[in-house]
């Protein structure tokens, strides 16, 4: 076993890591306070710089642990344009480049790594989280192609996104494994309307909203691959490199909450010393670090688990999700106690980290579900992961 | 042998508060807390329906009142789902307790009379931009110049100080360490006195927080509460109520926090049946329950003990650390149970998950109470 990265990874990642520095982490605070109007503008700034950085071909390429490393040095500079990034590059890209019709690929993978389309994944509702059962969002058949109507909700992007990535029924009577139909629906489609930007705890630079879908109007070739009732399968697939991406996100919030912790203990003196002197406020730091470090490899043995299309790789995806997002809380808080009330003041990283962490546990699979799957594939003998 | 803290009396002030909340606070704290501030006038209702005065005697305007009465009146505010709001309009029971117990009659009339009608605003200040936990360490100097003090310095954090009429102010009268250090109430309209910042929070929004600083302000000699050097005891006579009521304020918030958790469990459904119908959502129920009644059961036992005059140095600083724990727990848990909708502004939660993280910061770190636990124990 060889931990050690490749020259290039390394290579990659301390490029990619100043250029977060200089470009993307001035950002970070602005992006939190902006309205969502001015969000959305920014956040397309920052995706197109990105791109030209080349982060988005490093999104779509083999290689999982550049996009580990890659990511977590965007994550440590600023949560929601990791976010934005990942909704457009992996939610979006990733089902895309693996599933997506040659012509699909065309059509969107080249624009999206030049920085030139913005995409998301429309899937939750107001009835259906976890449960994609409770899915309203139908597409019945018509002479000319698909009509679709329903309506998604939560959905990160939405605001700024050229190109939406939808799952719909084309058949509920064969359930969720043969009903449901991912289709690629471009903004101006009519009959299209974005809902007003939720307003959230953390993340906020990265706009969210609902959308409605009223009769929208698509041909066959907006289904994704082009293969009808295989959305279940696909949204699967899809999720547990999602998931690994939250799992980068939280590892990069983490080492950010214990980086500014450290150096916050070198220079800050309370009773006559620095208070990384005390022992009480080392031990934190020691903790921060132990998590920190337990986090980054599980998220990199199930980023090469996946890589090597390990049948093991969505549970090992979903632990290093779990892992990683609680302790990302964790790291935030104790990050948080110690700069004691400094740490609560907006315009300071701790206290936006603090409110970025907890999206991890709740997006993409709650830990609660996510715990769910795990203990299934492991009571299943005849699980094939 | 069982005993109640709670008695018919208290029983009506509650039912009393509740309807405050639901006429006064209930119908437009959503709005208080988007622009980070309520009413003034709020401060003179509450002094109107007799709710400032509670636990003051009755020559200054106040209404004696037992400790469990402070209780009652707090959980049934925090019923309007604000933290920030219970601390601003709170700010005087920090403010004023030192002007009680060690004021002039002629303070008690000028300063506490006008607070507990609701005309005055009043804040303590302590904490400086690099003195924190670190009390004794203070550098806001007051030099004797005849019959006024001549104050230099800068105070933050302090509740209610972007419109306090005048602040309970620790500075430095004496030489360095805890002797030298006294209070003195500083009207916020002496020259050289300036807010100079409106401080941004997590949470708390619906409450001011101020940094202040004092550029030669001359304040009267007779603003002196107690004598010079007293100021120590003075802070340290506080913190022990004050670290009850943020005890309070935890089991308080995290009962609301478990109230909407649950009714949001019983409505949602997924899977073809609701929340509740999940094994692990009802066990992180119970486990949430479990911990606000230990919370709550063991803030009142300290209380009790408060009320009864015995030491409770040790206790509270216990009971503080439990519940606010317990609190940041409950909170994030209950956002937990809510999935996507607990990170949004709209929903309760998550206004309850940032107002519940200073709880074990302020009034004394988690960590600060822990070495006072720690110190008694050896």
């Amino acid at each position: 076993m060889n931990y050690e990265l490749t020259a290039s990874q390394r290579e990659i990642t301390a490029s990619f890591a100043a250029y977060c520095r200089a470009a993307i982490l001035p950002q970070a605070d602005i992006l939190d306070t902006a309205d969502p109007g001015e969000a959305a503008r920014l956040m397309r700034e920052n995706l197109r710089k990105l791109a030209l950085a080349g982060y988005f071909s490093c999104l779509l390429a083999p290689d999982m642990i550049s996009r580990c490393t890659a990511g977590e040095e965007l994550a440590k500079s600023c949560g929601a344009t990791f976010l934005a990034a990942m909704s457009s590059g992996i939610s979006f890209g990733t089902p895309v480049f693996i599933f997506g019709s040659d012509a699909q690929r065309e059509k969107y993978l080249p624009a999206l790594a030049a920085g030139n389309l913005v995409g998301c994944l429309a899937y939750t509702e107001e009835g259906a989280g976890s449960d994609l059962g409770g899915i309203i969002t139908q597409a019945s058949r018509q002479d000319n192609g698909w009509f679709l109507s329903g309506a998604k909700n939560l959905v990160t992007n939405a605001p700024l996104a050229d190109v939406f990535l939808i799952l719909a029924w084309t058949g509920k009577e064969a359930g969720l494994e043969g009903g449901l139909t991912f289709f690629l629906l471009d903004r101006d489609t009519a009959g299209l309307t974005i809902g007003p930007a939720v307003s959230t705890l953390g993340l906020r630079g990265a706009p969210v909203a609902g959308i409605n879908l009223s009769g929208c109007l698509l041909p066959d070739e907006a289904i994704l691959g082009g293969q009808i009732g295989r959305g279940y399968e696909q949204l699967l697939q899809a999720l547990t490199h999602v998931r690994l991406a939250i799992a980068t996100l939280s590892v990069g919030l983490g080492v950010a909450a214990m980086e500014e912790s450290t150096s916050y203990a070198k220079t800050k003196r309370a009773f006559g010393k620095p208070i990384g002197i005390f022992e009480g406020v080392g031990a934190k730091l020691a903790h921060m670090f132990t998590l920190n470090d337990l986090g980054r490899l599980m998220t990199f043995k199930a980023a090469w688990a996946t890589e090597q299309n390990d049948p093991e790789k969505a549970v090992l995806a979903a632990a290093a999700k779990i892992f990683t997002s609680e302790a990302a809380r964790e790291i935030a808080h104790l990050a948080m106690q110690v700069h004691g009330g400094h740490g609560y003041l907006k315009g300071g990283l701790v206290e936006r980290i603090y409110r970025d962490a907890r999206f991890a546990e709740l997006a993409f699979g709650t830990s609660e579900m996510l715990r769910g799957e795990i203990a299934k594939a492991s009571l299943d003998p005849f699980s094939e992961g | 042998m069982y005993q109640e803290y709670f008695s018919p009396e208290h029983h009506l002030l509650r039912d009393s508060v509740r309807k405050f909340v639901l006429r006064e606070i209930k119908p437009w704290i959503d709005r208080w807390e988007e622009e980070e501030i309520f009413p003034r006038e709020l401060y003179y209702r509450a002094a109107e329906a007799g709710f400032l005065g509670l636990g003051y005697p009755e020559e200054y305007g106040g209404t004696p009142a037992d400790i469990f009465m402070g209780i009652v009146y707090a959980e049934e505010l925090l019923k309007a789902g604000s933290a920030g709001l219970v601390a601003g309009l709170g700010s005087l029971s920090i403010g004023m307790p030192p002007v009680l117990k060690m004021g002039s009659e002629e303070q008690k009339n000028k300063f506490l009379v006008p607070v507990l009608k609701g005309q005055k605003i009043s804040a303590l200040g302590i904490t400086e931009p690099n003195t924190g936990s670190d009390v004794a360490n203070i550098k806001t100097r007051a030099l004797r110049e005849g019959n006024y003090y001549r104050i230099n310095g800068a105070k933050t954090f302090i509740t209610s100080g972007c419109r306090a009429d005048f602040l309970t102010t620790a500075v430095r009268t004496g030489g360095e360490g805890f002797q030298g250090i006294s209070l003195l109430l500083i009207e916020s309209s002496t020259p050289g006195y300036s807010v100079t910042k409106k401080i941004k929070k997590m949470g708390w929004h619906a409450s001011d927080t101020a940094e202040i600083s004092f550029v030669d302000c001359l304040v009267p000699a007779e603003n002196l509460i107690g004598g010079e050097g007293n100021g120590f005891y003075g802070i340290m006579l506080n913190f022990q109520r004050e670290r009850l009521s943020l005890a309070i304020m935890a089991h308080g918030l995290a009962q609301l926090a478990l109230e909407e958790a649950l009714e949001y469990a019983k409505k949602r459904e997924a899977f073809g049946r609701p929340l509740v119908g999940f094994q692990v959502l009802r066990h992180k129920l119970a486990d949430m329950a479990t911990k606000v009644e230990v919370a709550r059961e063991f803030n009142y036992r300290v209380a009790a003990r408060m009320e009864a005059g015995l030491d409770a140095v040790r206790e509270v600083s216990m009971a503080k650390n439990f519940a606010c724990e317990v609190c940041d727990e409950v909170v994030s848990a209950a956002v937990q149970i809510h999935g996507g909708y607990g990170y949004a502004r709209e929903y309760l939660v998550e206004r309850l998950y940032r107002d519940s993280r200073i709880l074990s910061i302020g009034g004394g770190t988690t960590e600060i109470m822990k070495e006072i636990i720690g110190k008694l124990m050896i």
